[in-house]
This record gives C-alpha cells, sequence and structure tokens, in this order.
C-alpha cells in the first residue's frame, strides 16, 4: 500500500471540509443541486490516492470527492462550481462535469451510467496501447439499473480489458433506495460475466485500500477487470435538494469526546468513516488527538484558501458561451 | 374556472385518464407526481386510489421504454415519465425505431397508444447533460405525435388528449413552466392537437413560439406594443400534427415572421416553420424571417454563459423591431 494511514486520513479530512465549503458557498451563493461526497471519504481517499499516473478515470454526479481524493486542486474545484473563469473547466462543467485531465480525469458524466460505459472504452485504449495503466469506473449502485452496466461489464469481460470496477453503494432499502435490483447482491451481476468480485467495508480505509490494491494487482497483470462494490455509510443528507449542515459541521472531536458525540447527530457519529477512522488509528496509537486535530487544522486552510481562490476567479465572459463546441481546426 | 399551477394541471390530466381508462398506468410516477404543488392529502389520495398503476421502475429508461410500447401494443395505455429530457436518449432506439414504427411497420395492423413525458429546457445550472431542449429530435422521426403545452389548461388538455391518442406522443415540459398558474376549464378538460392557439392578437408581426417561449413572447409583445409594435402570437401547441393554416393566416394578415424556439437554431421547430412558411405563405412575406433559438452549442454550468444562449423575451422583441422594420 503507498500511502500511510496519516495520508489517508489527511486527505478524508480534505474531503469532508471541502464538501463542507460547499455547502457554505452554495447557501451563500445560491447554488442549485450539487451531489456530496460526505460519508464516501474513506472509499474515495484510499482508492484514488493509490493510482498511478497515466491512469483513466471516469466518475459521476458525486464526482467531488473522487477530484479531491485524487489531488486536484480544491481552489480551482470550488471556482467550477461557483462556475467562474478559474475553474477546472473554465466554469463550462460546473459541480456535475469537474474534470482534471492531467490526473486522468476522462469523463464525468452526470447519467447514471455513464462512467461505467465509458470506462471500457478506455481499458480498450489502454491495452491496445500495452501501457499497463487501468481505467476506473466509480459508480453508485444505480448504475446497475441501466441496461449500459451489463453490457459494459460483459465486453470488459470478453475482451479481458484492464478495467477496475468500483461501485460506490450507499442505498438503503426502503428509505433511501438509489437501485432496484432482483437480486439482494450487487455482485452478482459482474460475478455472472466470470468478473472477479470482491465486497467491502467502504468507511473503513484500510479495508478499502487493501481491496483496491488486489484488484489493482489483478487488472495490471493483464487478468482482465475486476469488480469492487465499496458498502458505503449513508451520509442522511446524500440525496437533498438544498443543502443543509445535515449532521452538522464535522468536529473531529466526537471521535474521542462523549459529549460532542452524544448530540442529535449521535448516530451519524458512530459510523461517520471520519471519526470511525480517527478512532482506530488513536486506539492504534498510530496518532494522537492532537495529530488529529492539527490534520483537521490543516484541511480547514487549504480549503479556506481554495474558498478565497474561488470567490475572487472572475465568471468567464459571456461570449465565451458560444466556442468551445468543437476543437478549433 | 379554478385556478391551478402547470404541474398539477398535467397531474389532474393523469387522474382523470387513469379514473376513466383501467388501461392507464404511470410509469416514474414520483417525479410526476411528488413535490409538484399538490396537496399533501390530494397526492396521499392518488397514491391510494391506484396502488397497482403508479409505479416507479429502476433507473432503466430503455426497458421502460420497450415496457410500455409492449404494453400498450398488447392493449394498455401506458404514460411514461423520463425525468429530465436527456434520460430519454438511453432510450432512443425504444422511441424511434420501436415506439415510432410500430404502427407503419405492420400495415396499420398494430398500434402503440403510449404518452413519453419528459422535463426538458434550459433551466439554471443544468450543464451540458441537463439542458437539452430535444424537440425537434422527435419532430424529425416520423411516427410520433409531439406536444409541447405553454400554460396550465393546455397542459391540462392537450395530456388529456395525448393518453387518448392512439399513437406513441412526445410530451415535452419546461422545467420552468410547471410553477406557472393559470385558469383551467372545470373538470375532465381536453385540447386536440393540430390547433394553434393565438396567444395574443396583433397586426404588425407574428411569433410563433413554443413551450416556454410562449410566455417570454408575450412579455416581448407587451414591450413592443409601448413602441407601437402589436405583436401576434402564435403557439402551435402540437408540432405533430402542425397547423400551418393558422400559422399562415397570421403571416398573411402581419406579412412578417419572428420563430421562437429554445432548441438549437440548427433543425429546428423554427427552421421547419420557417420552411412551411416559405412554402406557403411566401407572397405574404414584407421581410426576411427571423429566428430566435439558442445557438448550436452544448449550454455551459455558469450563470452569464448560459444566460449568453438562453432565448428571452428581450432577444425576441429585437428579432421582432428587425423583422417588423420598413423596407
Ligand atoms: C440516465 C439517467 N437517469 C436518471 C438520472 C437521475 N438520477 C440522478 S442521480 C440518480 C441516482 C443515482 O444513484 P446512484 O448511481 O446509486 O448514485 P448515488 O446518487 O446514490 O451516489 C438518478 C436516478 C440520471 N442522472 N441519469
Ligand atoms: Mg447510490
Amino acid at each position: 500500500m503507498g500511502q500511510s494511514p496519516r495520508d489517508t486520513l489527511a486527505r478524508m479530512l480534505l474531503m469532508r471540509r471541502f464538501e463542507e465549503m460547499v455547502i457554505t458557498l452554495a447557501r451563500a451563493h445560491k447554488l442549485g443541486r450539487q451531489h456530496l461526497a460526505i460519508g464516501n471519504e474513506a472509499t474515495g481517499a484510499a482508492a484514488l490516492m493509490q493510482l498511478a499516473p497515466g491512469d483513466l478515470i471516469y466518475t459521476t454526479h458525486r464526482n467531488h470527492g473522487h477530484m479531491i481524493a485524487r489531488g486536484v486542486d480544491p481552489g480551482k474545484a470550488l471556482a467550477e462550481i461557483l462556475g467562474r473563469a478559474g475553474g477546472l473547466c473554465g466554469g463550462k462543467g460546473g459541480t456535475w462535469h469537474m474534470t482534471d485531465p492531467s490526473l486522468g480525469f476522462q469523463s464525468t458524466s452526470a447519467m447514471v451510467g455513464g462512467s461505467i460505459g465509458l470506462s471500457v472504452g478506455g481499458g480498450f485504449a489502454l491495452k491496445h496501447k500495452k501501457t499497463g495503466n487501468v481505467a476506473v469506473a466509480l459508480f453508485g449502485d444505480g448504475a446497475l439499473d441501466e441496461g449500459i452496466a451489463y453490457e459494459a461489464l460483459n465486453i470488459a469481460s470478453l475482451y479481458a480489458l484492464p478495467v477496475l470496477f468500483l461501485c460506490e453503494n450507499n442505498s438503503k432499502e426502503g428509505e433511501a433506495q438509489t437501485s432496484r435490483l432482483a437480486t439482494k447482491e450487487l455482485v452478482a451481476v459482474p460475478k455472472a460475466l466470470k468478473i472477479p468480485c470482491t465486497r467491502v467495508d467502504g468507511g473503513d480505509p484500510e479495508a478499502v485500500a487493501l481491496a483496491v490494491e488486489t484488484a489493482l494487482a489483478h487488472v495490471r497483470l493483464g487478468a482482465g477487470p475486476y469488480f469492487l462494490e465499496a458498502q458505503l455509510v449513508r451520509w442522511p443528507g446524500s440525496h437533498q435538494i438544498v443543502h443543509e449542515f445535515t449532521t452538522g459541521v464535522t468536529d473531529v472531536a466526537a471521535a474521542w469526546d462523549d459529549a460532542k458525540a452524544s448530540n442529535e447527530h449521535a448516530a451519524w457519529h458512530r459510523t461517520d468513516p471520519i471519526l470511525r477512522t480517527a478512532r482506530t488509528l488513536i486506539a492504534r496509537g498510530i496518532l494522537t488527538r492532537d495529530d488529529v486535530t492539527a490534520l483537521d487544522n490543516e484541511a480547514a486552510v487549504i480549503i479556506a484558501k481554495a474558498r478565497a481562490f474561488a470567490e475572487a476567479s472572475p465568471y468567464p465572459k459571456p461570449e465565451a458561451a458560444l466556442t468551445g463546441a468543437f476543437v478549433p481546426a | 374556472m379554478p385556478q391551478k399551477s402547470f404541474a398539477v394541471a398535467m397531474i389532474d390530466a393523469l387522474a382523470h385518464s387513469l379514473k376513466t381508462d383501467p388501461n392507464v398506468v404511470v410509469i416514474g410516477a414520483h417525479s410526476f407526481l411528488s413535490d409538484r404543488g399538490l396537496k399533501p392529502e390530494d397526492e396521499r389520495a392518488l397514491w391510494d386510489a391506484f396502488p397497482d398503476r403508479l409505479i416507479d421502475p429502476p433507473t432503466s429508461e430503455g426497458v421502460c421504454t420497450s415496457l410500455v410500447t409492449g404494453a400498450a401494443m398488447a392493449g394498455m395505455r401506458p404514460f411514461l415519465n423520463y425525468g429530465t429530457a436527456t434520460f430519454a436518449y438511453e432510450a432512443f432506439n425504444q422511441i424511434m425505431s420501436e415506439a415510432a414504427n410500430v404502427h407503419s411497420m405492420s400495415g396499420g395492423q398494430l398500434r402503440a397508444p403510449l404518452t413519453l413525458h419528459m422535463y426538458a429546457g434550459i433551466r439554471g445550472g443544468g450543464a451540458g447533460q441537463h439542458s437539452s431542449s430535444p424537440q425537434a429530435m422527435y419532430a424529425n422521426a416520423a411516427g410520433l405525435e409531439l406536444v409541447l403545452p405553454a400554460c396550465p389548461a393546455d397542459a391540462q388538455g392537450l395530456l388529456r388528449s395525448a393518453i387518448k391518442s392512439d399513437n406513441p406522443t412526445v410530451v415535452i415540459t419546461h422545467t420552468r413552466l410547471l410553477s406557472m398558474t393559470g385558469d383551467v376549464p372545470d373538470g375532465d378538460h381536453t385540447v386536440p392537437f393540430g390547433k394553434a392557439r393565438i396567444a395574443r392578437e396583433g397586426r404588425d408581426v407574428t411569433i410563433v413560439a413554443t413551450s416556454l417561449m410562449v410566455r417570454e413572447a408575450e412579455k416581448a409583445a407587451e414591450t413592443l406594443a409601448k413602441d407601437g409594435i402589436e405583436a401576434e402570437v402564435v403557439d402551435p401547441r402540437t408540432i405533430v400534427p402542425l397547423d400551418v393554416e393558422t400559422i399562415c393566416a397570421s403571416v398573411r394578415k402581419t406579412g412578417r415572421l419572428v420563430t421562437v424556439d429554445e432548441g438549437n437554431a440548427l433543425c429546428s421547430i423554427g427552421s421547419e416553420i420557417s420552411a412551411q412558411v416559405a412554402e406557403h405563405a411566401f407572397d405574404a412575406l414584407k421581410a426576411p424571417i427571423v429566428r430566435v433559438a439558442r445557438p448550436p452549442v452544448p449550454i455551459a454550468f455558469s450563470p452569464p454563459l448560459e444566460a449568453h444562449v438562453t432565448p428571452n423575451a428581450d432577444k425576441i422583441v429585437a428579432a421582432a423591431r428587425k423583422a417588423a422594420q420598413p423596407r
């Protein structure tokens, strides 16, 4: 495993503070809908921090966390969410379509199933070019509802394409179901198509890192695709239209201070991957409370600077709307 | 006449259809009924009244379209709501190749009485994938009726006709129309296909607008009236079938034509109306036709970029002034 538990937690904190800043900015600037990755930090950080230069990434409407996990400049990301000229896509993409090809991001599609389909094309190209790289499809459980998922998994298996299918499953039966599969076992679908599958606790960064490491080794070896299902801790605000601090602003001290953890958000505090990870690392003596606080403060400083950059960035000139549909001749 | 919102008017049309025809089913009911301004008790009553006929499917637009087409051919009268119009692209084959061809390919032996509904248009922050106005594509299918309601009364009346129609019918609702309120005739109101509505009478310039653009054209007409230009606003209401007669009659009266369409200018509804008028009322034109539409570029996320390409009342006023210039 490349990254230390400390680095992973630092990245998770950066992802959390980024999304909390998005809530703040959404209110201040009256932004429309975003899909936040609160609760998805352990999976995103542990998986994306392991990728190598040249690996290709395909993501979804819920992409903010993936961007930050992979090391995208948070200032440019916030600027994009605000529609500013200094944003990752110059304001053309916005929250749903942020991308940074310099870090391997190929597509951010808000069409459910979009990433899973395109990743197969990336895998096809990588295999053709014999680079030893992998294509990584990030998608929610909802993507498995779409016919393209079956087609993509089948052809990836048939052609032994170097694709890591990483499904972030946040569905909760009844209350917040984002997929409706006739099988309760999501991995039954790739399994039927002879793709090796693993299910992992998506709230545990070590478990995810290990599973991703195994999967990547398989794919890089040329043995064909691999399917990972990360069973996420579901953040209750995941499908809000108007953002709220549903579970409060994260206070890392809730990891060790029972008084802080036992408010109306107590249930969340028990499962929040950030607090869980902090608790585990402290219990194991890998980090102290002060270390965790310091990491969190560092994250907050980076995000405050990112906000300043984003808000200072101007809007693009209106005429820019008319250019850019085609590659210039 | 009761006042209601566009969204509630459509729900009322659906409720009348469900009550009068046991073969009507609604697939994709949730995003059509919930949070659309219905009183909570009225919404609950609907779900309670039709537990087996209001259905929320998996995110499977492709097969849902096949499902409603197959069910329609086998004797049902389904209504499918896709949500955002781009989601229907997942079902392009099923719509364009399957549903549109059923009747013709069977030599008239089969029919597919189904309604496909979607929310379209530039809605604010929708960026490239949630801002489409795909009406012209469906008009181009051959075999699909295409309905673009522009006010609550038509929303109810046209949707009712769509469900009663024996043909596959695409109904496109501009997202920004949903909260619009207006008078709707009592009871089970229907509006026939192929009959344009004169939204405002005028003698100087004809503005043919569809969907949300009718409202923008009406606003533009008010501004123009202050300058002494009396615009006639014509809302075709259905594009397939198209009421060429009413459009041409208006142009014969005014001698000038502006078309307004939120779709891409290239091969747009405005293009078709311009061509029809050029073919059938060329002699009446006193000035070149002016089209207002979105430029053929993907819609950008950033608010000033989006605003720059969105047709609106100001752009219609400028176009009408140009069309109305004395020669
Ligand atoms: C083709 C398509 N159909 C429907 C939608 C509407 N939609 C947006 S998010 C969403 C739920 C997606 O669930 P999942 O893939 O599990 O992602 P999650 O939001 O749960 O992370 C749906 C159905 C869409 N964006 N694209
Ligand atoms: Mg999900």
